[in-house]
């Protein structure tokens, strides 16, 4: 059955080669195999082990990014995840060294900031009309207030015992555990939204959230599901980056939202939802990261890495803008032709 | 189907790729020392090379890393670190954190360490954090020493001090308490309320000013500006506006007694200012009369500390001392040193006593730093 144009339905492949390949994280794959050829080619340092030994600082990051994909795609923001990270850092190392055990710090510390994360999420459902971007970063300050108090004078605590800790950092050969189980939640993480009826829910709401509860989805208490997800990863970014640092202070975990916020942008979620895959933001937090170690191993200036990568953001959010220009433009260039 | 078999082969060739990639044999060799020449700006022509540092210096790659960057008290001292470093035939790094914070400086070491270098000279944002990050260095061989800001004991193999720290305290409060005359109230704007140098000027300060003399002295606050030209400036503010009797500012930073030099003297206040600040940016805040917002400051050559760092660090790497108490070494024209005894348990080296810039000498040493 032909329509107007006279292609019908079946004539649009779907998976095609082209299509897989040309897609978006097509496209980061290629990128990411480039940035490991260049940053190689830049430096004999570049190995396995080196690479594996600087990540499990900027892995603790990606734990944030999981979740932030998922508030991402409904289409909301949360800005309050680096303080989470503080707070919850800060009130560990305290636990820690008031000699509570390991196997109590832990819970501990996740309970910290899950709640953190319920906070955000009941201020949000409760009061709809406020943007999430306000009250998130009213939480920033808060939850990073508290754990200035909680610092006291000083500004910094240490662990007195790395002992605990350390455990955390281990490795099965060169392979630290962080890396396991990034892998391992990332895969989880992925699955969930891609082929589970409740990543599909997530779309709805960050396509349209008022078809979507129409349509029958409970979109405040996925809401609420997803902040309170989002303070639990904190809490375990905060836990794996104390396994590095072996302590807290007052600049801990700044910045890691627009860190996070920035790899997912790039791996193509959309900030006003209803876009986007995991699959491509772990391969774009991956990009970047192997970018930043390789141009460090190089020890090209700081400031130049961070303008880097912000010129890559901007490509990232450019491309499909220009892309679809371009692709008007064709399609206006045809019908003026026919 | 399809889709699935292609991204399984799309993943066989990343991690093919990834694995191939760090291969880099022959081709990875060649452009890593065109790229070490490019990053490391060795020094060709004049190898002038000190008695204690012989043939063994040529080839060793030494790391600085400082608190920050774009801070010129961090320049000066790497450009004398880099000097000594490069005329005796060595590689130098200077390598600055993306923010003045220890997880930067984390990162940092970690990526020097991948790079295999043979010294690791710090300026340290936090006493402790470091701590595992500069154990694995001293654990892959790497000589690890402090300078400026140091790190816990059990980080480092010793500390270049730049003055005794109850020296600069006691030099500190005897500047506060002439300038007050006698009495009144005074407070202090540091830099961000980790760095260890600060902490330790300030807890100087503190217990030197428990002697009967300066009781009738008040400090009425602690007021941090981060070592951020903007958050010192409006810390001064804060200052003025909450202490309407205040005397004295004592600024114990070089980015915190410039910020507040300019407020002070722009706002033609009475209060007065001293501290640690950098002859250059200081001089046209200096002076006696109530023009001028600082009678006089002190200071150290920075240029010296990082001179200093360096034949440490060389001595260290050519093992011509451990770090241990009452080694020497001779510091090029610097003279000879011995290490002493740290208060933390460390040991530390000190270059030696704070120098006083009034508006007699002011000119002179602007020009130089």
């Amino acid at each position: 059955m032909a329509g107007k144009s006279g292609r019908n339905i079946s004539a649009e492949p779907q998976n095609s080669l082209k299509n897989t390949v040309f897609s978006w994280e097509g496209i980061l794959v290629l990128i990411f195999i480039a940035v490991n050829v260049f940053c190689a080619f830049l430096s004999p340092n570049y190995k396995i082990t080196n690479i594996l030994r600087e990540m499990p600082k900027y892995l603790a990051e990606i734990f944030i990014m999981f979740p932030m994909v998922y508030v991402l795609v409904m289409g909301d923001i949360d800005i309050s995840v680096g303080s989470i990270v503080c707070l919850s850092a800060t009130l560990a190392c305290m636990a820690s060294n008031a000699g509570v055990p390991l196997l109590v710090v832990l819970p501990l510390c996740l309970a910290i900031a899950t709640i953190c994360g319920l906070i955000n999420g009941l201020i949000l459902t409760k009061f709809q009309e406020l943007p999430a971007m306000i009250v998130t970063l009213a939480t920033q300050i808060v939850f990073r207030g508290i754990a200035e108090i909680a610092l006291g004078s000083g500004g910094s605590i240490s662990l007195s015992s790395t002992k605990d800790f350390k455990i955390l950092a281990g490795k099965i050969g060169p392979v630290p555990y962080v890396f396991i189980l990034v892998a391992i939640i990332a895969v989880v993480f992925a699955l969930i939204l891609a082929r589970t009826s409740f990543g599909r829910k997530l779309y709805a709401i960050g396509s349209n959230s008022e078809t979507a509860r129409y349509s029958g989805i409970h979109v405040q208490k996925i809401r609420l599901i997803i902040y309170t997800l989002t303070g639990f990863m904190a809490g375990v970014c905060a836990v794996f980056l104390t396994s590095v640092l072996y302590g807290a202070n007052t600049t801990t975990g700044s910045g890691f939202e627009m860190d996070v916020i920035a790899m997912a942008v790039f791996g193509g979620v959309s900030t006003a939802g209803g876009k986007g895959k995991m699959i491509g933001a772990v391969i774009s937090a991956f990009i970047i990261t192997c970018l930043r170690i390789g141009l460090g191993l190089i020890n090209v200036n700081s400031q130049i890495i961070l303008i880097i990568l912000g010129a890559l953001l901007i490509i990232a959010v450019l491309l499909p803008n220009i892309a679809a220009l371009i692709n008007n433009m064709k399609k206006m260039a045809a019908k003026r032709a026919a | 189907m399809k889709k699935r078999n292609l991204s399984m082969i799309l993943s066989v060739v990343l991690a093919c790729s990834v694995l191939g990639g760090c291969g880099g044999s022959d081709s990875g060799a060649v452009s890593s020392t065109t790229s070490e020449t490019t990053a490391a700006e060795e020094g060709t022509g004049n190898t002038e090379e000190t008695d204690d540092s012989a043939g063994d210096i040529s080839g060793k790659t030494f790391a600085l890393v400082t608190k920050s960057a774009g801070n010129p008290y961090n320049e000066k001292t790497a450009e004398g670190f880099q000097e000594v470093i490069e005329s005796a035939g060595g590689t130098c790094i200077v390598k600055h954190p993306e923010q003045a914070t220890a997880d930067a400086q984390v990162s940092v070491i970690q990526s020097l360490i991948s790079q295999g270098v043979d010294s690791i000279s710090i300026a340290g944002n936090d006493e402790n954090a470091l701590q595992a990050a500069l154990e694995e260095a001293m654990a892959a061989g790497i000589k690890v020493s402090c300078l400026d800001s140091k790190v816990n004991a059990d980080s480092r193999q010793t500390f270049v001090n730049q003055a005794g720290n109850q020296e600069i305290g006691q030099a500190l409060m005897d500047a506060v308490l002439d300038i007050c005359g006698g009495e009144g109230q005074w407070a202090i704007l540091s830099a961000t309320s980790q760095a260890t140098n600060q902490n330790a000027w300030i807890e100087a300060m503190k217990s030197a000013m428990t002697e009967e003399k300066y009781a009738k002295l008040e400090l009425v606050e602690v007021a941090y500006g981060d070592d951020e030209p903007q958050k010192s400036t409006d810390q001064t503010q804060a200052l003025l506006e909450k202490y309407p009797d205040l005397k004295v500012i004592c600024a114990p930073t070089t980015v915190g007694i410039n910020a507040a030099a300019k407020v002070l003297q722009d706002k033609g206040s009475s209060v007065k200012l001293t501290g640690l600040g950098l002859p250059s940016e200081m001089k046209e805040y200096i002076g006696d009369d109530n023009e001028h917002s600082c009678p006089y400051m002190y200071l150290w050559n920075p240029i010296e500390v990082g001179r200093l760092g360096a034949y440490t660090a060389m001595a260290l790497v050519d093992e011509s001392i451990t770090g241990a108490v009452d080694d020497t070494f001779t510091a090029g024209d610097l003279g000879d040193y011995t290490i002493v005894e740290a208060a933390d348990g460390g040991t530390e080296i000190i270059l030696g006593a704070p120098y006083k810039f009034d508006s007699s000498n002011i000119d002179e040493w602007a020009a130089i730093y």
